[in-house]
């Protein structure tokens, strides 16, 4: 049998975005991780991220716009011993798929959900994205978006994730080692990362990252909560921290069904009938 | 013999409870029966009610006369005087109201109540006491009942609804009334159970080896996810109360490209919500079963009540075109048996199924012997068609072209290969394309699925009755089964009914045929809902057209009686005449099984099967 590659079709983003980056990130940390594709359950988004579905290989779905983590959590639920990792845009996961999102923080799946963040909608010509600033201007919204956006780190920490951390697709190093990181997490993880769109975004360009980016200081203490939550909101002030916020331990949500003794996928038929027509009589 | 008991109270007062326990009294003493509630949208006040029909007979519907009326309030015997008759018997609290018509038999509800310091939950317990006494059955079959239904309570709690049971059997008694026979109890009994159409769904996704059921709950699906839930540790199915409809639906369609078995269910309006998933399931060809309860719309509606209003938005939910399966059971039994075949066929042709019920069926008990449902559900064997475990491809074409439109599916996880479930339209190998070739071909592959399903799973409608010697000819679907066959046996004039259980898509010149054979007779198109959608998908799907129309919407299922009135009226009265009818197929000059062989023959030809 021939090795399989992660690598499928040739990407077709524009020269220079970031998803370049992010899919080079999530291809060497499995690689790294000792995976082959068969061993990973990937669940694709709609949008320039979700496109990665044919750039990438694994036991796949490219399913609905917004619902990339019900998905995977089906995938999970149905077998758990696949690692299970979703590719999504900041449109699809905090915009359509955000109720979605912050469900999936207090249940604990043991999914990765990787973000592709940047603040607008690429595959839709550029409009704005829930995570863009107050007053941006976009195709949608000419006279600059009223809402304040939407903070994920902070979002995913108050809900329930016990993995969150945040990268940025210039940075190479960082992406693999969280993604790493993020994967070996067990219970839900969230990546998000920092994403130039060059075609759209033209204030959010990797020069403005690698002006307002930081790494997470050695120091910095990722058990505690209250800490994870100050450094989430230096958003507010243009700032963004790198690396991993937070992370503890909590059984997933898999591990809390007991009937999931063995994956579902795997058990035998179950056949003792009689005993529930019992119950109406 | 038949018998209607009724109890109305205020919601809060254990209306259902002790329905339930009276129809199970019914069927441990020997009798058939079907039940059925009606209850408004709120948990405390408004008016409940719970009618137990106790029968010789199999029945399927409720009866409109009352024979035997609890009134746990005077609002139970305003709301139901229309339904009284002077042999109606009262059970009422004399102290509260004196009814004007049928027979007396007061009991001091109140008095006892401030007796025995109880609150009025516990009535219900005096009143089912009651009607046991006056219907000369077992009290010792509702103390079992109550045993089980208090122990875990502990023995003071079951004491206590023992004395309260007798109290009701000795004061029913105490008016020098005699007992009458209506629940003595057989010598020989048939061990039935009692069991809604919800609960008929839950037990034939379990036998159908559904592993993965969420849902977020609506009235009158809720109940399908409380038993599933309550029964997940003992038989490992997965079940989920989850955030909404459309991650019950995605996370069903994850579970089922994972390999599992996996079912979602609610009502029209979280229906609507999961209808782009369908969508997904058609496009990526992900088996998947979905239970519609119909109630009351549109929007909320009226949530506790009946209509089969959603019919044609089930058969055209999702955009974009592709193959979809829709069943219609007609009561409990047909349920089980659908269910079944629901979730082989969605395997089989790797699409969605989807199972319709409303409000009526699918909280109305019926009776259904144990012995022969537990040997039905023995039996029954897994068809999961070209679903695998295996391959030796490489590359794995997940959405090969197949002559029948049915591609093999690998559970993933096998080692040296993949593949996706994709959204996009795509090639064999299942990456997304454009290429116009290419996408009529896969279009095409799965259209054939649909000419697949009419060669060899669907089914024509039943036909209750004698078609040939018929005058009146009944059409309709699902729930309306009940009191349409309960009906003719009280038309004096000969009836069929034609009952459609697989309602889409419809094998055009097979159904037409069937009609042919009706024309000359009167044909009565009967459905609860306003503008009679099975009669328009029978037209869309065959030509067929109806000029007869019993139609009601008022949230109320039809009672057979009603269906009698309707063919009394001889205003109404249409002939189907010879040159009037629409149906394209002639008039049949030779016997209808060679003609429905010979379609089978061109289709199977047509086919040109591998």
């Amino acid at each position: 049998m021939t090795e399989l590659k992660f690598d499928g079709y040739a990407a077709t983003w524009c020269p220079g975005c970031g998803d370049w980056g992010i899919r080079v990130g999530i291809k060497a940390a499995l690689e790294q991780l000792a995976f082959d594709p068969s061993q990973v359950f990937l669940s694709f988004d709609i949008g320039c991220s979700g496109n990665m579905n044919d750039f990438l290989n694994g036991y796949a779905t490219h399913g609905l716009h917004g619902r990339a983590i019900p998905t995977a959590i089906g995938m999970k639920i149905a077998n758990h011993k696949m690692t299970t990792i979703v590719i999504g845009g900041d449109g699809g996961i905090y915009g359509e798929g955000g109720n979605h999102f912050l469900h999936a923080c207090r249940g604990n799946h043991d999914i990765t959900v990787i973000v592709h963040d940047n603040m607008v909608y690429g595959l839709t010509t550029g409009q704005v994205a829930p995570t863009a600033g107050k007053g941006y201007r976009s195709k949608s919204t000419p006279h600059g978006i009223i809402e304040v956006p939407v903070n994920p780190l902070a979002l995913a920490l108050t809900q329930g994730a016990t993995f969150v951390s945040q990268s940025f697709a210039g940075d190479a190093r960082t992406t693999i080692d969280v993604i790493k990181k993020a994967v070996n997490h067990k219970g839900f993880s969230l990546v998000n990362i920092l994403q130039p769109c060059v075609t759209f975004n033209k204030i959010n360009t990797y020069q403005y990252y690698l002006k307002n980016t930081y790494h997470l200081e050695d120091s910095h203490n990722r058990s505690n909560l209250g800490k994870a939550v100050e450094k989430s909101l230096e958003v507010n002030a243009g700032k963004f921290p790198i690396g991993v916020l937070y992370q503890t331990e909590r059984p997933s949500f898999h591990e809390e069904l007991e009937q999931l003794d063995s994956p579902l996928v795997d058990r035998p038929r179950f056949s003792d009938f009689s005993s529930f027509t019992n119950e109406f009589i | 013999m038949q018998f209607n008991w009724k109890i109305g109270g205020e919601a809060g007062f254990g209306i259902m409870t002790s329905g339930l326990a009276f129809a199970k009294i019914a069927t441990r003493s020997g009798y058939l029966i079907f039940d059925y509630t009606e209850y408004p949208s709120l948990i405390r006040g408004g008016h409940n009610t719970y009618e137990v029909l106790v029968s010789d007979e199999v029945v399927k519907s409720p009866k409109w006369e009352i024979d035997l009326l609890v009134c746990l309030n005077n609002d139970t015997y305003k709301l139901h005087s229309d339904r009284l008759t002077d042999k109606s018997m009262l059970i009422y609290d004399p102290h509260v109201f004196v009814p004007e018509i049928g027979i007396k038999i007061p009991i001091t509800f109140g008095k006892i109540k401030r007796d025995e310091k109880i609150d009025q939950m516990m009535m219900n317990t005096i009143a089912v006491g009651a009607s046991i006494g006056i219907l000369g059955g077992d009290l010792s079959i509702f103390e079992e009942i109550l045993h089980q239904q208090f122990d875990r309570k502990g023995k003071e709690v079951v004491n206590f609804n023992l004395k309260l049971a007798k109290i009701g059997y000795d004061e029913a008694l105490k008016n020098n009334i005699k007992p009458l026979s209506i629940l003595k109890k057989k010598d020989i009994i048939d061990p039935q159970m009692v069991i809604t159409g919800n609960e008929a769904f839950a037990l034939g996704a379990m036998v159908a080896d559904c592993r993965y059921y969420a849902a977020y709950p609506m009235t009158p699906a809720s109940t399908v996810l409380s038993i599933l839930a309550s029964w997940q540790y003992k038989n490992k199915m997965v079940v989920r109360h989850i955030e909404d409809e459309i991650s019950a639906v995605n996370t069903a369609l994850g579970a089922s490209y994972a390999g599992v078995r996996s079912s979602v269910g609610s009502s029209g309006g979280g229906f609507a919500l999961m209808v782009e998933g369908l969508s997904y399931a058609g496009i990526a060809e992900i088996p998947l079963v979905v239970l519609l309860a119909m109630r009351s719309g549109p929007a909320t509606g009226m949530p506790t009540w009946t209509e089969q209003g959603d019919l044609l938005f089930a058969v055209h939910a999702g955009h974009g075109e592709f193959p979809k399966i829709v069943l219609t059971p007609g009561d409990p039994e047909e349920m089980i048996a659908l269910t079944l075949k629901a979730f082989d066929l969605a395997d089989i042709y790797q699409t969605p199924v989807i199972l319709i019920t409303d409000k009526f069926l699918s909280e109305s008990h019926s009776s259904l012997s144990k012995k022969l449902e537990d040997a039905a559900l023995e039996k029954h064997k897994i068809d999961r068609g070209k679903i695998v475990n295996d391959t030796k491809e490489t590359p794995y074409l997940r959405y090969l072209d197949t002559k029948d439109g049915v591609s093999p599916m690998l559970i993933p996880g096998k080692k040296g290969t993949y593949y996706q479930a994709n959204s996009y339209e795509h090639i064999e190998d299942s990456h997304t394309t454009e290429d116009l070739k290419e996408r009529v071909k896969q279009v095409d592959k799965r259209s054939k699925k649909n000419t697949t399903y009419l060669k060899n799973h669907f089914e024509l409608p039943k036909i209750i009755g004698d078609l040939n010697t018929a005058e009146i000819v009944f059409v309709s679907f699902g729930s309306m089964k009940g009191p349409i066959v309960d009906a003719m046996k009280l038309i004096k004039t000969k009836s069929a009914y034609i009952h459609f259980t697989h309602v889409y898509p419809l094998a055009e010149e097979l159904v037409q045929q069937i009609f042919a054979r009706c024309v000359g007779k009167r044909m009565i198109l009967v459905e609860n809902n306003s503008t009679a959608q099975f009669g328009q998908l029978l037209r869309m799907q065959t030509g067929i057209i109806f000029k007869e129309k019993l139609l009601k919407y008022d949230g109320r299922p039809i009672w057979p009686e009603e269906i009698l009135l309707y063919v009394d009226d001889n205003t109404r009265s249409v002939v189907e005449e010879k040159n009037d009818t629409k149906i394209k197929a002639k008039v049949l000059s030779e016997d209808f099984r060679k003609k429905e062989k010979e379609i089978m023959d061109k289709l199977v030809a047509e086919m040109s099967v591998e």
